[in-house]
């Protein structure tokens, strides 16, 4: 703990990356209560409004509907659809890379086979035939696929954060005491194995909302009427060049979320890795 | 001018940290002449390595120096970075304790040799490649034109340090520094390597600063000896006077700790030093040792002196005293000998145990051993690395399964693995590792780690109970019940050892598998765990398979010897069998390679050529055949040896019947 | 010898790969929800013509009966017909636009290749100065920056304030995109951004390792000069890992391209595959993701091929002690 705090004090970026975090965790609960308009309200007068004009505080989309309103709606869809996902995919990641590093031999290689199979499709390209040919995704369907498609890269991790401790002689201790594999693998591996994977749930947290994000630039991700920040980008792509800020804040948003948690995972990772 | 190459004062080097500023070297004054050679010696953590590093000018950015570091009158800690390019791997050489990490993985052995005299000596190409090629002769390589040509993970560790030796006299240096160059060696390879060294030296007339932590190689290497403790020079003087009259504590009973040729474990105790090195932060003062010391008064919190006990001779305590070492000797000869070699029946009979791994690339680890561990009894087993030790322990211990052959305990089959064995079978028999860090998983606590055997095993559920029984197991390894709540990497690497090594007794097994428990630790700590095994031994009437590299453990610790080589057994019998003296020429070559510290020995000049064969094919012959100086012709290449019986208990494997 | 041998197993490891993944795909669209027939025919198609039409193009034979014949026809080159496009060769619209993306990726990858491994390295040397910091800063805020987001602000400072760049990546009919290379820039800048964060990075860390190794040490105190250190001792080791990070990122810059082209409205692969999934046509969605894998696959293989051809640990593996 004070270790965590001495490195805080040496880390302005990280401070500042949690602390825009904190900013918009806060803004996704109290949010929508304190902005005067819904994110599907259309000001029929105020059209592609600047920034100001009549209340909007961001502008207004070439519907008229409140950009910052909509922003912080779809703030919510998008944390938790990360959020979700990070965790998701570590926990199947963890189940995965265990079972396979810990059995080795035609376990192993069968599951690596897999993953690589899984791993020749692009993420983003998985994730969006598969969204794209459901159709309508939800928060669960789209958590669910993302996840899938993350699986690979995390199991891969918890393999090999497993594979180091795997060999050591408290394992072989364990062993010859008659211990189960269970045993082996979630008390005596996992906590050892922990800092790595926390690390790399939290560098997948910023890329759950990369790829979320993008998703939703494509037309894939959640559908209207919930606000999308990616969605958002692409629909008022065609007036760039009238109403640039329809444009832009969504994008800062996401800008600015997604650099916040890699400079949040950066610190947990000087503090976790370092801690060993 | 005087003929001195190195002068160094009042040397201090501290580096910042989180959490305040560590004094690793301070105030230390040391001379090396033309020609000489000095040996440091201490403990990890002592500042030796760093002083060597000091002397290169190359140190942590952390770090700050002050003083003086006299070479052939120029102080170096003036010069410039670019100024020290002159100096390093031209006047002074420098070889590493790890061959192969130290040298670059991408490039030719020939390009890192070439690159030297390159620079150094702003030679052309092919002169460069000239040059190399003879730094390669001399030091007796084969095929010199082969190995420029070949990259460093294509050759053996042996050989690999050779490179480095050559790399370092390519210049031939005024000055060669040398940071346990033979640590990660076997020691056969270690003395052909301290040979070369001596050569060398004689050659091209080279000074030496010869660090390491084995009082035995630094005997051998040396005229004078510095001895380092927590970052302070505490004793120097002549080799002979360091080693007959230690004056300084430390000396004294470090030198003690060792276990000699004469020191068996039914006579002696080992001397133990309690504590261990503490890293002391810049500010503190007093002397060192103070909180180890077993001669200590109040004063030494403060302050010491230097004691001059010859013009060459000075030790950093001022009650040094010059009390000879059999004195010290004989308050370790314990009060009640043990009853020496107990003759009970067979506890573990091995028989013709193969292991085979690897399905395409076989290699055969062990190759047909069969030898039995009796009652209450300690088999010893020695041997280099590669030669199928560990892989015996574990495949007993049930880690592996044999791939050939039966192992019986107690007469019963015990030839699987630790799944199919029952948990009565499973409470016999206990491994100690070599590696206590590895050994305990670092986020259980003492506690969770020395009563889970209880718990699964004993089953034992009462947590309290096992509570008690922790504490008393603990008391018995020598620690407090304040260790229960702490994790393994809050203790020192004996105390981390105590804790396996009550772990293990924790279900009173019949069998200890002890694999090279001490080989991890420092000498003073290593004399504490054997004594504390010895102990034990004597108490519960266990018996142990003891695997070691280092002959004097074995001696000290074994009732039964055996001496393996490629998977093979090369002699096996009593203790005094098989040292005094020995039959197979392995086991000669062995004891004969081992650096000792007693003048009075005579050394042993047998030195091993050639590598260990390849372990991924089958031997027809004797498997020390290639290696052998003493062949019987022909046959040894094509027949296994016959085994020749000595006596009862003593035999050895190989075609001359009286051996070397 | 062994190089040989670990190609011909990569190579059939990656038709076994194409194989299993031409089947996924295949299965995975042809369960999607809607009826191939009617989309041909429209929503005021007669029951008996949609049945006809359904008889004569075999979408009533079972599932192995339509894959076969696919897979066969894309063994002859024959990648079927666009529905969409009522009935256009996908080979002619497809191979054109593949040609535009990997114009495209190619360009980016001459972007961010050298970038990243020249400041990641630099960033390496410099550890823990202010170079450094920003540097990492930098990799470290793009990292996991979607490329559409990098691309508008591109779009708005080039294409808005500055006008030296189209605002979207059009090529005129009847020019070829040789004629228009300017249309590539914006895109492949996108691009350049998010592989410059993790490939800096990974070099960075590399290159640290290297650094604090026993054989810099060791060829310091020989007395060598700082850079050639850096250049002939440390680089090469540091630029291995580089080549295996890069290769696995590929996958990533695929994903890439197809958010790119999206945004820029470039005329390749991407947006090919982003109207064939909007318009549910199936010969098309199958195809393109079936190139794709394949593109990603033979990347990943020449990667690994590479690696093992400079790193002599692998070269040499065989008479290794």
């Amino acid at each position: 703990m004070k270790y965590i705090l001495y490195q805080l004090k040496r880390s302005p970026l990280a401070i500042l990356g949690i602390a825009i975090l904190l900013f918009w965790i806060f803004l996704a609960i109290f949010g929508p209560s304190l902005t005067p308009f819904t994110h599907t309200e259309m000001d029929s007068l105020h059209q592609m409004a600047a920034p100001g004009v009549n209340n909007h505080v961001l502008g207004t989309d070439s519907l008229g509907r409140d950009l910052l309103t909509r922003i912080i709606v779809g703030s919510r869809s998008i944390l938790t659809v990360a959020l979700l996902t990070s965790i998701a995919s570590t926990f199947f990641g963890i189940i995965v890379g265990f079972s396979a590093g810990y059995f080795g031999g035609a376990i192993d290689r069968a599951v690596l086979r897999m993953l690589d199979i899984m791993m020749a499709i692009p993420p983003l390209v998985l994730a969006m035939v598969v969204l794209g040919v459901l159709g309508g995704s939800s928060i669960m369907s789209l958590s669910l696929i993302v996840s899938i498609a993350f699986i690979p890269a995390t199991a891969r991790v918890s393999r090999g954060s497993l594979l180091t401790c795997k060999s050591s002689e408290y394992v072989d201790a364990a062993r010859i005491r008659g211990e189960s594999h269970l045993y082996i693998m979630f008390v005596e591996i996992l906590p050892n194995t922990i800092g790595p994977i926390i690390v790399e749930a939290t560098a997948r947290f910023a890329y759950s909302i990369m790829m979320v994000a993008s998703l939703g630039f494509l037309g894939v991700g959640l559908q209207p009427p919930t606000p999308d920040w990616g969605m958002m980008v692409i629909e008022n792509r065609p007036i760039i060049t009238d109403a640039p800020w329809a444009v832009f804040y969504p994008a800062l948003a996401i800008a600015s979320l997604v650099i916040s948690i890699s400079l949040f995972s950066d610190f947990v990772s000087k503090v976790l890795i370092h801690e060993q | 001018m005087n003929s001195n190459i190195l002068e160094i004062q009042d040397l201090n080097v501290n580096f910042s940290i989180f959490g305040g500023m560590i004094s690793a070297v301070r105030n230390v004054d040391l001379t090396l002449a033309k020609n000489e050679s000095i040996g440091v010696i201490g403990e990890s953590g002592c500042g030796k390595s760093t002083l060597s590093y000091t002397i290169m000018k190359y140190i942590a950015p952390n770090g700050q120096i002050s003083g003086s570091i006299k070479f052939k009158g120029e102080d170096l800690l003036q010069k410039s970075e670019y100024e020290m390019r002159k100096y390093r791997g031209d006047r002074i050489a420098m070889v590493y304790q790890n061959p192969y990490s130290s040298l670059n993985p991408s490039l030719t052995i020939g390009f890192q040799l070439d690159e030297v005299t390159l620079f150094h000596r702003g030679v052309s190409r092919k002169e460069a490649r000239e040059l190399s090629l003879q730094a390669l002769r001399d030091l007796n390589l084969g095929d010199p034109e082969g190995l420029v040509r070949r990259y460093p993970h294509q050759i053996s560790g042996g050989m690999q340090q050779r490179i480095c030796i050559a790399m370092a006299i390519l210049c031939q240096p005024d000055l060669m520094i040398l940071d346990e160059p033979t640590t990660a060696l076997d020691v056969t390879t270690e003395a052909v390597i301290l040979d070369t060294i001596s050569e060398l030296r004689e050659k091209f007339s080279m000074s030496l600063m010869y660090i390491s932590h084995d009082t035995g190689v630094i005997n051998k290497v040396s005229d004078r000896i510095v001895v380092m403790y927590s970052g302070e020079v505490v004793e120097t003087g002549p080799k002979q006077q360091i080693f007959e009259h230690p004056n300084h504590p430390y000396t004294r009973a470090l030198i003690n700790c060792i276990p000699r040729k004469g020191m068996v474990k039914e006579r002696y105790r080992l001397n133990t030093i309690p504590g261990y090195v503490k890293r002391r932060g810049a500010s503190e003062g007093g002397c060192p040792f103070e909180q180890r010391c077993q001669k200590k008064t109040p004063g030494c919190v403060e302050a010491y002196g230097m004691r001059e006990i010859s013009p060459e001779h000075t030790a950093a305590c001022d009650r040094a005293y010059a009390t000879d070492v059999p004195d010290m000797m004989d308050k370790l000869i314990k009060s009640h000998p043990v009853k020496s070699m107990p003759d009970g029946d067979a506890l573990l009979e091995v028989q013709d145990v193969h292991k085979i791994f690897g399905k395409k690339r076989k290699v055969y680890a062990v190759d047909g051993v069969s030898v039995s561990v009796k009652r209450r009894s300690v088999l010893g087993i020695v041997g280099e690395s590669g030669c199928g030790k560990t892989t015996l322990g574990q495949t007993a211990a049930g880690l592996y399964t044999p791939t050939k052959g039966q192992i019986l305990f107690d007469g019963t089959d015990i030839s699987v693995s630790w799944k199919k064995r029952s948990p009565e079978m499973l409470k016999q028999i206990q491994l100690i590792f070599q590696n206590p860090g590895r050994s305990l998983n670092p986020s259980h606590s003492v506690e969770q780690i020395i009563g889970r055997p209880m718990k699964k095993l004993m089953e034992i559920s009462s947590a309290q109970q096992r509570r008690d029984m922790i504490i008393d197991l603990l008391k018995k390894v020598d620690l407090s019940k304040e260790y229960l709540k702490k994790k393994p990497p809050q203790l020192s690497g004996g105390e981390q050892q105590r804790v396996a090594i009550a772990r293990a007794f924790s279900i009173s097994p019949n069998l200890l598998i002890c694999d090279e428990p001490t080989s991890a630790l420092d000498v003073s700590v290593q004399s504490s765990v054997l004594n504390l095994l010895g102990d034990l031994q004597e108490d519960t009437q266990a018996a142990y398979l003891f695997i070691s590299h280092d002959l004097h453990v074995i001696n000290y610790i074994s009732d039964y010897i055996m001496v393996m080589y490629l998977g093979r057994i090369c002699e096996y019998g009593k203790r005094d069998e098989v040292i005094r003296p020995p039959y197979h020429p392995y086991t000669k070559a062995l004891l004969s390679s081992v650096p000792e510290i007693d003048p009075s020995l005579e050394v042993g000049n047998i030195r091993l050529g050639g590598q260990l064969p390849n372990p991924t094919k089958t031997i027809p012959g004797c498997p020390f055949a290639g290696r052998c100086y003493v062949q019987a012709g022909k046959i040894c290449e094509t027949t296994k040896p016959p085994r020749v019986n000595k006596s009862d208990s003593h035999f050895f494997y190989c075609h001359l019947d009286d051996g070397a | 010898m062994n190089i040989l041998k670990t190609f011909m197993r990569r190579l059939g490891s990656l038709i076994v790969t194409l194989v299993v993944m031409s089947v996924v795909i295949f299965v995975l669209v042809e369960i999607m929800p809607g009826d191939v027939a009617e989309m041909i025919l429209g929503q005021s198609a007669t029951p008996e013509s949609l049945e006809a039409l359904r008889e004569a193009r075999g979408l009533n034979d079972p599932i192995y009966q339509r894959y076969a014949r696919w897979a066969g026809g894309i063994l002859q080159g024959d990648l079927g017909e666009s529905i969409y496009m009522r009935g256009v060769a996908i080979n002619s619209i497809l191979w054109r636009r593949v040609g535009h993306s990997v114009l495209l990726a190619f360009t980016a990858f001459i972007i961010f290749v050298p970038l990243s491994i020249f400041f990641g390295v630099l960033a390496g040397v410099k550890a823990k100065k202010l170079t450094d910091s920003i540097i990492s800063f930098f990799g470290l805020a793009t990292m996991a920056l979607p490329e559409f987001v990098s691309g508008v602000f591109l779009i708005g400072l080039f294409a808005v304030q500055l006008r030296v760049f189209p605002i979207v990546s059009i090529i005129p009919i009847g020019e070829s995109i040789f004629s228009n290379l300017n249309i590539l820039i914006l895109p492949a800048l996108s691009i350049t951004f998010v592989m410059f964060g993790y490939i800096s990075r990974m070099q960075r860390s590399s290159m640290i390792l290297v650094l604090n190794s026993d054989y810099i040490r060791a060829a310091t105190l020989k007395g060598m000069p700082y850079k050639y250190v850096i250049f002939r001792h440390a680089l090469k080791n540091a630029l291995l890992p580089t080549i295996t990070i890069i290769g696995m990122n590929m996958g990533w810059l695929f994903g890439g391209l197809i958010v790119v082209e999206t945004l820029f409205a470039f005329p390749g692969m991407g947006s090919l595959l982003m109207t064939a999934i909007r318009t549910r046509d199936v010969p098309l969605i199958e195809a393109c993701v079936l190139l794709i894998t394949a593109i990603f696959a033979i990347s990943t293989l020449v990667t690994d091929m590479l690696y093992g051809l400079l790193n002599p640990r692998i070269r040499y593996q065989g008479d290794a002690q």
